[in-house]
């Protein structure tokens, strides 16, 4: 099935710059509909309100983490099948396996470039 | 008054009431006892004086040294000055970076949002926001500079730190619980921030990580 350009996406970091330039590079990408919140909490209270075909998340943020996020997200039941990246700094093996563990689709390293983004997005979310 | 001084007010006392013709034998018995103990006592006293003036003489000594190891720490150099001007340094280093990498994403966005229909005037616009972008990177030598500072300060409070704790023979002491709860927190959450020098699992080993088939066992055996 054709990924739907116009899905909504959420991008999750308490870094404004890092929102931009996730923001830029979906942009570039081809998608518009790019909603964002600051931490997990945020996040998932946006969540609960609107469907989302694809979070990108940060792990390191107060008060509630992206690897909380996760974890409320996949134990959810309306929220449990959304795709769901994780884009962080946090490059232990023990990070990477506890997001495999929790449900994580896939997981970025940063700094990261538009094509390790697009690659990861297409290997979730299909080709488009 | 000191002991030794109050013993030999006893033993002139009793020297006196020998002296006044008591022809009572017990009562003598008790003076010649009375009058050994209080020179058995004098020596005693006299020894005990001895080592609490030794200890009163140590604890001063000691208190001398600590005295002049803590002014030689300068506590209220690195409480006044040096941290707050570290911290100060370090908020503008992220002051001049946010405003770089403003200026940078905003000659980017500007460009990607741009649609050239004259080729000579975009070429100027591109070279415009390229000498811009060139100029914003000059935040890096003040930032090298700022961040050369606190390396310094923390440098200073270091040795001296340790020259102190060195010299006052100081062990660390437990931590206390909320910096116990905070480590136990960070643990549990996985919280271990950016590794120094890059990554510590580079894009390629995280990719073979997610795309393995790690059995639950397999999982849990890298938690233990």
């Amino acid at each position: 099935m054709a990924v739907e350009m116009s899905m909504p996406i959420l991008v999750v970091d308490d870094y404004k710059t890092m929102i931009r330039i996730i923001r830029n590079l979906l942009t570039q990408i081809g998608f518009e509909n790019i909603d964002e919140a600051s931490d997990g909490t945020e996040a998932f209270e946006k969540m609960k309100k609107q469907k989302y075909g694809l979070v990108i998340s940060d792990w390191n943020m107060e008060p509630m983490t992206g690897y909380e996020l996760l974890q409320r997200v996949r134990a959810d039941e309306t929220t449990k099948n959304v795709p769901f990246i994780m884009v962080t700094a946090e490059s232990k093996t023990e990070n990477v396996i506890a997001a495999k563990k929790a449900g994580v689709n896939n997981y970025i390293v940063k700094p990261f470039n538009a094509g390790t983004l697009k690659a990861k997005m297409v290997a979730v979310i299909g080709d488009f | 008054m000191p002991a030794a001084e109050v013993a030999a007010r006893v033993r002139e006392s009793l020297a006196n009431l020998k002296a006044n013709d008591l022809k009572d034998a017990q009562v003598m018995e008790v003076l010649t006892l009375a009058q050994q103990l209080t020179d058995t006592m004098q020596l005693f006293f006299g020894s005990l004086d001895q080592s609490i003036h030794k200890e009163f003489v140590y604890i001063a000594d000691y208190i001398a040294r600590t005295r002049t190891e803590i002014s030689k720490l300068r506590p209220n150099d690195i409480k006044e000055q040096r941290i707050p001007t570290a911290g100060a340094e370090l908020e503008a280093v992220v002051t001049d970076t946010e405003r770089a990498t403003e200026a940078i994403m905003a000659e980017a966005e500007a460009l990607l949002d741009s649609k050239p229909d004259d080729l000579a005037a975009y070429k100027a616009q591109v070279d415009d926001a390229m000498m811009r972008v060139i100029e914003a990177c000059s935040f890096q030598d003040l930032s090298g500079q700022r961040v050369s500072k606190v390396v310094e300060s923390l440098r200073h409070v270091e040795k001296r730190v340790s020259r102190f704790a060195a010299t006052m023979g100081v062990h660390d002491a437990e931590a206390d619980e909320d910096e116990i709860a905070e480590t136990e927190r960070k643990k549990k959450l996985h919280l271990n921030g950016p590794a120094i020098g890059g990554p510590e699992v580079g894009q390629d080993a995280v990719d073979e990580l997610i795309a393995s088939d790690l059995d639950q066992n397999a999982i849990d055996a890298l938690f233990d």
